[in-house]
């Protein structure tokens, strides 16, 4: 019988909160692709998407505000065999942990983010988070926003994500086969998905965003997939159409995956190049004591070049 | 002259190979036998300014450092200038003529307030201000004043590129001819810092050969000292200990973000990531290596080294001050959510930025009191290079066997001292893995039935459990219960306990010397050689003086300390530091009050002497505090 993904945790998001979709989209897609139990854990920093793990039945870490990354960085790179999924939001993502954002984009360790994207700060009342636009006032804020936004997308690109997707929580079959194709990306996959605080951001609702978003995979046209073998021209133009859909917002809001390119190694694959056995003996599964409890390694060996 | 005891500094501008001169005299006395023991000062600079190694060598093995210096060899009129006040009669100042003529005005690469005192110690000796002047002071001072023209004793001698590229090595190897070291010795060991760039050193041993002659030639060249007889043995620093023993101890994961004096550990580490190991099955060779990760903050260090625990990896992270504070929040995280993790903490002197090349132990309480909340963490302290290499080991075991995040107190001092280490005993300390699940259904990571507070650790990719920085029920999951939350806190709480109890008070602290001295000297890290030096040339001087030694200050051994103190004659708190944080600790824990202090906070390391001269005058003058300030 198929892992059940789901915990017997009761979720205490609001009713009508985007992350249920999210919640659903994961599962589902976990489900779908046949992994089991320990083949997948999940990671999250802090706030409302915080509490994911605790939702799914695989092994999980709520970790501190910022710091999901660089915490499922050290997971997968100590046993580069788990898929690694990151469930953080938006605040935590691009504010308190934005140089960790910015980092595992040059890394491209092999991470599948799903960034939570409500605009607000749920957990404590309503702040503005780092995505919502200069001038907006949504409820939980006594003044219009005086901050400027960021653009995850274009931020995702600019970092050096290889997998750049948007998906929208109230469309769960399609945000599925976005994580589908993110988990299965070898590199970090970052999955931008819209999804609506009814209780602190009474602007960018459900329904605001059911009249904005289109598919661009709609479009017979449009193919971001970047292979080893694309032309360096080609892929280029790839990565500037991505770009170009990145920024529009204001009257459709494009969903879809952006940017996929599977030229870029993983951070696991340069670590294998410099490490022999990287992949066959990780840190996590090294034996590192002799059968007499003492260590295996011989220290005059080891540093030899010390030896005077 | 076999035997000897030198105190030897060579210094230049920062830049010019000063590592080298140093490598070459340490490894020429090696191979001849000596024992020899060092510290590299530097600025934060990368090149000009002043930066010197102080050498001790003997033929046991030498535990501190001591002024006046037998010998002061400048590749640069700076450290002629820096170093006015450490000769005295009898020391052998080795220059090149070329600088003689060298006006301190301009040097701008001598710090400010550092150049007027010069100054104005030549005005007062009625002293050119340039380094005649500095020299004549110096012979003034009683010491032997050689001049050697540098550029003659290379002339002639084919080189690759200027010829003052090879000063460093021609430095070294004047003062190795004019002690007397075998020139053999000398030029074997250009082999061991160059390895296999043939050409290198091939031109370097011209320049050994034009030194050893020019100094035969001109009547300088000392009696060939006796060999002695030395097992192999490894020149390690502090930094290097610490690698060595982190290897040795299973560490497969190390995180780091760059920062001075700890990065080196993690460089040496990548240096020796390709680690070969004897897997049980088939007793050949494997490998996988350490993976090292240069992240992108010290807040990415040390979340991505527990991580990386949370898999069964043995894993750890390495900084100083300024980074250790950025990990404040991710060792609470550790703390309750019992990830076994070694945080490996160079002390450098504070605050903020600080002296960042230079010593210091402020960090102590900081170490302790680190992270918010109450959880129990464990801090230990290393004092010289086989202690790095052991208590690297001991850390990441405490972390496995209580699981729970360990601190290893360095200092910059002895980061960057190095040391021959004669022997690595591999059957000292067994490597322990932290105790696992054998349950797989149902399994409980947080498990509150348990006596010792010890829960078997589940691990990624092995079993379904989860984790959280909020409190949490058994399975891992948040939970505000009131009830839960007290049986929580006492299990985490029961762990230190335990370790308390389970870890023998040797491994928490030590007495050195007669137990019934008059002295009793407490300290903690690198002052621990300092101070047994200056025991024996105390007792020579008929202070009979022992050291109260402390290894581990969470869990503290309180009633030992307390016990030996009450019992103690004069007691003198020695540390690196302002306010002699370790005897707060004392009395914070025992309630025994400290009252006489040998403290330094500028950053140098202590020397024999000024600590000799210092307990003389707590000692005879009841002076309460003094405050120690050689060092250049």
């Amino acid at each position: 019988m198929a892992h059940n993904f789901r915990s017997d945790v009761a979720i205490d998001w609001c009713p009508g909160c985007g992350d249920f979709g999210i919640v659903t989209g994961l599962t589902q897609a976990l489900t779908e692709l046949n992994y089991g139990p320990n083949d997948v854990v999940a990671v999250s920093g802090i706030g409302c998407s915080g509490k994911t793990p605790h939702y799914l039945n695989i092994a999980g870490i709520h970790t501190l505000h910022g710091r999901s990354i660089p915490y499922a960085t050290g997971v997968k790179l100590a046993n580069p065999k788990l898929k690694v999924i990151v469930t953080s939001g938006d605040g935590d993502m691009l504010s308190i942990g934005a140089g960790h954002f910015v980092a595992e984009g040059r890394r491209n360790t092999g991470l599948t983010i799903i960034l939570y994207d409500n605009e607000v700060y749920g957990l404590t009342k309503g702040q503005a988070a780092p995505t919502m636009a200069l001038g907006e006032k949504t409820k939980g804020l006594t003044k219009p926003n005086v901050f400027g936004k960021v653009n995850p997308i274009t931020m995702a690109l600019s970092s050096g994500y290889s997998f750049v997707a948007r998906g929208f929580s109230f469309d769960t079959k399609h945000l599925k086969d976005l994580v589908k194709k993110a988990i299965t990306h070898e590199g970090s996959s970052f999955i931008d998905v819209l999804q609506p605080c009814p209780t602190y951001n009474n602007i960018n609702t459900m329904e605001w965003y059911r009249g904005k978003v289109y598919k661009l995979d709609d479009e017979k046209t449009w193919d971001p997939v970047v292979l080893p073998e694309t032309s360096a021209e080609a892929a280029n133009e790839k990565f500037t159409n991505a770009y170009k859909r990145g920024l529009e917002w204001d009257d459709k809001i494009p969903i879809g995956v952006f940017y996929d390119n599977r030229a870029i190694p993983s951070f696991v694959k340069r670590i294998a190049e410099y490490i022999p056995d990287y992949l066959k003996n990780p840190p996590a599964e090294q034996i590192v004591a002799g059968a007499d409890g003492y260590t295996n390694v011989d220290p005059f060996k080891t540093f030899a070049d010390r030896v005077i | 002259m076999s035997n000897i005891d030198l105190n030897l500094s060579i210094g230049g501008p920062q830049g010019g190979g000063i590592d080298t001169s140093s490598n070459l005299i340490s490894r020429a006395f090696a191979s001849s036998g000596y024992n020899v023991l060092g510290v590299r000062e530097f600025h934060s600079n990368i090149k000009g300014r002043h930066s010197y190694v102080h050498l001790r060598i003997r033929e046991e093995r030498p535990r501190s450092l001591k002024y006046p210096l037998d010998f002061l060899v400048a590749l640069d009129p700076d450290t002629i200038f820096e170093h006015l006040e450490d000769v005295a009669t009898g020391t052998v100042v080795l220059y090149d003529t070329n600088d003689e003529k060298a006006e301190l005005a301009q040097a701008r690469m001598i710090m400010r307030d550092t150049a007027k005192r010069i100054n104005s110690t030549l005005q007062e000796n009625k002293l050119e201000l340039n380094v005649k002047g500095a020299l004549a002071l110096m012979k003034n001072r009683g010491a032997k004043i050689m001049g050697i023209p540098f550029s003659k004793v290379l002339e002639g001698t084919e080189l690759d590129g200027p010829a003052t590229r090879y000063y460093n090595v021609l430095g070294a190897s004047l003062t190795l001819s004019i002690i007397g070291l075998d020139q053999k010795f000398t030029r074997d060991s250009l082999k061991h810092i160059f390895g296999n760039k043939e050409k290198v050193i091939a031109l370097n041993v011209k320049v050994v050969d034009a030194a050893y002659k020019y100094c035969k030639e001109n009547g300088l060249a000392g009696n060939t000292l006796p060999d002695m007889d030395a097992a192999p043995r490894m020149l390690l620093t502090g930094n290097d200990g610490a690698a060595l023993g982190k290897i040795m101890g299973g560490l497969r994961f190390q995180t780091y973000y760059p920062i001075t004096p700890a990065s080196d550990e993690s460089s040496i580490l990548e240096e020796h990531e390709d680690i070969k190991w004897l897997s049980n099955e088939n007793e050949k060779l494997s490998s996988g290596g350490v993976t090292v990760v240069q992240t992108e903050d010290e807040l990415s260090a040390i979340t991505m080294a527990e991580g990386a625990a949370i898999t069964g990896a043995r894993s750890a992270t390495a900084t100083s001050g300024p980074g250790f504070s950025l990990m404040a929040e991710a060792i609470s995280f550790a703390g309750i959510d019992e990830i076994p993790v070694v945080i490996t903490f160079y002390q450098r002197g504070g605050p903020s930025t600080g002296l960042p090349t230079r010593n210091g132990q402020a960090d102590l309480m900081f170490a302790l009191n680190t992270g918010h909340g109450e959880f129990p963490k464990m801090v230990i302290s290393s004092g010289d290079v086989e202690e790095c290499i052991y208590d690297s080991m001991k850390a990441l075991n405490y972390a496995q066997r209580y699981q729970l995040p360990v601190i290893h107190l360095i200092d910059k001092n002895l980061a960057n001292t190095s040391d021959f280490v004669p022997e690595i005993d591999t059957k000292k300390i067994k490597v322990e893995q932290s105790l696992r699940t054998e349950n797989k259904t149902d399994f409980k990571r947080y498990t509150l039935d348990t006596k010792n507070g010890i829960s078997p650790m589940g691990l990624f990719g092995k079993d379904i459990f989860w984790m959280t920085g909020d409190e949490h029920d058994e399975l891992g999951h948040v939970t505000e219960d009131p009830i839960i939350r007290d049986r929580m806190m006492e299990k985490r709480f029961t762990k230190l306990k335990v370790a308390d109890e389970e870890i023998p008070d040797e491994d928490k602290v030590q007495v050195y010397g007669n137990k019934n001295a008059k002295v009793t000297f407490i300290t903690w890290g690198s002052q621990k050689g300092v101070i047994l030096d200056s025991i024996d040339v105390l007792k020579a001087k008929g202070i009979d003086a022992n050291l109260l030694y402390l290894k581990m200050f969470e869990p503290f051994p309180s009633k030992f300390v307390d016990k030996f103190l009450k019992k103690a004659g004069t007691i003198i708190d020695v540390e690196s530091n302002m306010t002699g944080q370790a005897a707060k600790v004392i009395r914070m824990n025992t309630g025994f009050e400290v009252t006489n202090f040998i403290l330094k906070y500028n950053g140098r390391h202590i020397t024999e002497d000024e600590l000799v001269s210092a307990t003389a005058d707590i000692v005879s003058k009841k002076k309460k505090i003094v405050v120690l300030e050689n060092g250049a």
